[in-house]
């Protein structure tokens, strides 16, 4: 069966993470290609690819709960804004209004996933009890409550229209803040950032992958497709659906903890409602349920305003001239991309993707 | 005694607006079984043309109303014909984040068109109007609060009487009961959809300008007091109209008390809720209910089968 990579002969061959030669070396050039842009892009595209590496990731979290398991989650933000709290507090410097350990990053990363993991599974005996609509609708309220619990808690957040700043970028001991030279190559904080968050996005991709080959991954499919059933199939709907807010939660946890130590600061009118529906509609549009869709949904969602921009330039319309300010014409068309995807390619970006793909799989022939 | 009046009247008027936007949730959520996030966007678009059309270009007030609150609901029928048509038979969970995008698409609109300065509404009594206050008892009843509860009154009056009597109420009932029996019947279920969407458009448009009538002024800010109709519907129970209105009391009543007792209740306590806890309120109290009965309280049971 060696020179014949397209057929399994069992399923743990086809079932592993990668499962042809293909995948495999598309996956090492990908790597590859991505570590080299660090070293040949401008900072704005490093900052970028930074962003949309940790959008990735919430996009990730968000999959496992709403595209996996199906349970509707508004409030992904909220996880997000409780990973960024926590690292701020136990990596961040304290000053006279907010508190600050000042640990290292192999601390509060890790942390920051665990806490908004754990803030996931307090609430979890509410969520699980309920499912559809009435979940989106109580997810919806946790929105609103955590912004209110986030611009009060003045010790931790900073307090609303204020904020604070957040962790220190310390790895191991060494300070990062001003970059670092390791023989020869020096690298700067952008860039160190940018390996940083790639590192993770690759960790959390492969994690992700991981998961819906496991059992989990199976029981939360299952579970989404119909709960009643799969109970019946002695899958533990309570240890599953909690499971699979905790891991959504820790995605988003260190998303945001990444996230905002990449802008610097972070202030409690972020995470509001339109925060936590970006990335709904982020794991839409790149295709719910699937591995690659997240991702595909956070470089669109982060290369889009350069999008933007370049059709402007290219047709020479002036900002000025427009009837909507930038960021009100990119929203505009964000919730138009939401209406048209739901209609018309319901599979998202990745469901272009796996046309795209069959077709050239299959050529010349149509099938 | 006063204060505790004076939070009873200002809580039943946030209940009769909130209970016209919870009813257009429930009516669409009848019909359809979609949950339209698009609401509270009714809502304060409704509000945005009776503001540009009775302040920007000087119509008549109850002119600018009657055209304000028809054109809200015509832009909801032309919401459903469409972007939902398109969607009939997909998930819940798709359909909820497509009025989702509709949301953010009528919102941005408003917005640019809001712009910094937040916007005034027309008034129907140039003389003492939208801005006054009658006092009754110590009691200190705005005008605007007052229009809202009668409005909100003889608007559910109307329409439980449509529902009973017309033959489109009738049809409606029917389609919420089970549509392809419906169709059968020779009922055009599309057309009902399409009715179902205007309806609450309108109800929307009336909200709309309740909430940000008077000194509330429209702001890119208005829409999240529509929202909290939300958590009346899923107390209500997001299939049942009385269940609708009760749960908007509810909600009213506790955004009302909050505000006026929170202080005193916080001392009594000893530690604080922090700023704008009444508005945080309603979402708490729609926690405490779900944990308890899930369907809501009037709403009913769903029976599943695998």
């Amino acid at each position: 069966m060696r020179g014949r990579p397209n057929l399994y002969t069992d399923y743990q061959k086809e079932s592993s993470i990668f499962s042809n030669n293909t995948q495999k070396s598309w996956f090492g050039i990908l790597v590859t290609l991505s570590v080299a842009f660090c070293f040949l892009a401008s900072d704005y595209w490093i900052l970028l690819l930074t962003t949309s590496f940790l959008i990735a990731i919430a996009g990730w979290g968000l999959n496992i709960v709403s595209g996996l398991a199906g349970q509707i989650n508004l409030a992904h933000g909220v996880f997000i804004g409780v990973g960024a709290y926590a690292s701020a507090v136990i990596g961040g410097v304290a000053t006279s209004s907010v508190i600050g350990f000042e640990l290292d990053m192999i601390f509060w990363l890790p942390l920051a996933g665990v806490a908004a993991a754990i803030v996931g599974l307090i609430i979890a005996p509410i969520t699980v009890k309920l499912k559809g609509l009435n979940l989106a609708l109580v997810t919806l309220a946790l929105v609103f409550i955590g912004s209110h619990l986030f611009s009060n808690f003045k010790s931790v957040t900073g307090g609303a229209g204020l904020g604070r700043k957040v962790a220190t970028l310390k790895l191991f001991g060494v300070n990062l803040e001003r970059g670092i030279e390791i023989g020869t190559l020096y690298l700067q904080k952008n860039q160190i950032l940018y390996l940083v968050c790639l590192l993770t996005c690759i960790f959390a991709g492969l994690g992700v992958k991981n998961l819906v080959r496991s059992k989990a991954g199976r029981a939360y499919s299952a579970i989404r497709d119909g709960d009643i059933a799969a109970e019946a199939l002695g899958i533990n709907i309570f240890r599953h659906k909690a499971s699979a807010f905790a891991l959504s939660s820790f995605y988003g946890g260190i998303s945001g903890a990444l996230f905002f130590t990449v802008s610097g600061g972070v202030e409690p009118g972020t995470f509001s409602l339109l925060y936590s529906i970006t990335f709904v509609a982020i794991v839409v549009i790149g295709g719910a349920g699937t591995v690659l869709g997240p991702l595909f949904g956070a470089l669109f969602y982060t290369l889009f305003p350069a999008l933007i921009q370049f059709f402007l330039h290219i047709f020479e319309i002036g900002e000025s001239s427009l009837p909507l300010n930038l960021g009100q014409l990119e929203r505009l068309l964000f919730g138009l991309f939401i209406i048209l995807f739901l209609i018309f390619e319901p599979r998202g970006l990745w469901g272009i993707w796996f046309r795209l793909r069959n077709y050239f799989k299959a050529w010349p022939f149509s099938y | 005694m006063i204060i505790f009046l004076q939070a009873t009247v200002e809580g039943l008027s946030l209940a009769a607006i909130y209970s016209l936007v919870a009813i257009g949730f429930v009516l669409i959520y009848k019909a359809m079984e979609v949950l339209s996030f698009a609401q509270p966007a009714l809502a304060v678009v409704g509000a945005g043309i009776i503001s540009s059309l009775a302040v920007d270009r000087g119509i008549p007030f109850w002119l600018a109303l009657f055209l304000g609150v028809i054109l809200t609901g015509i832009l909801g029928l032309l919401i459903e014909r469409t972007f939902l048509r398109p969607m009939v038979g997909e998930p819940v969970f798709s359909v909820a984040v497509l009025t989702i995008g509709i949301d953010i698409l009528l919102r941005t609109v408003l917005d640019s068109w809001i712009g910094i300065n937040p916007k005034y509404m027309g008034d129907p009594f140039p003389t003492f109007g939208n801005f006054g206050a009658v006092n009754i008892g110590g009691v200190n009843i705005k005008y605007l609060e007052l229009a809202a509860l009668i409005t909100a009154i003889i608007l559910i009056i109307i329409l439980s009487i449509f529902f009973r009597k017309s033959k489109y109420g009738i049809a409606m009932r029917a389609t919420s009961y089970d549509q392809e029996a419906a169709m059968a019947q020779g009922i055009n279920v599309g057309r009902i959809f399409g009715l179902v969407w205007m309806i609450a458009g309108i109800l929307a448009a009336f909200a709309g300008f309740f909430i940000t009538g008077g000194f509330n002024t429209l702001s890119q800010f208005s829409f999240i007091s529509a929202l909290r109709a939300l958590p009346a519907v899923v107390i209500g129970g997001l299939d049942s109209i009385p269940g609708a209105v009760v749960g908007s009391v509810i909600i009213g009543l506790t955004q009302g008390y909050v505000a006026y007792y929170q202080l005193t209740f916080e001392s009594f306590v000893g530690f604080s809720f922090g700023n704008g806890f009444s508005v945080v309120a309603p979402y708490i109290i729609m926690f405490v209910i779900l944990i308890f009965k899930p369907d809501g309280l009037f709403g009913t049971e769903e029976v599943e089968r695998v």
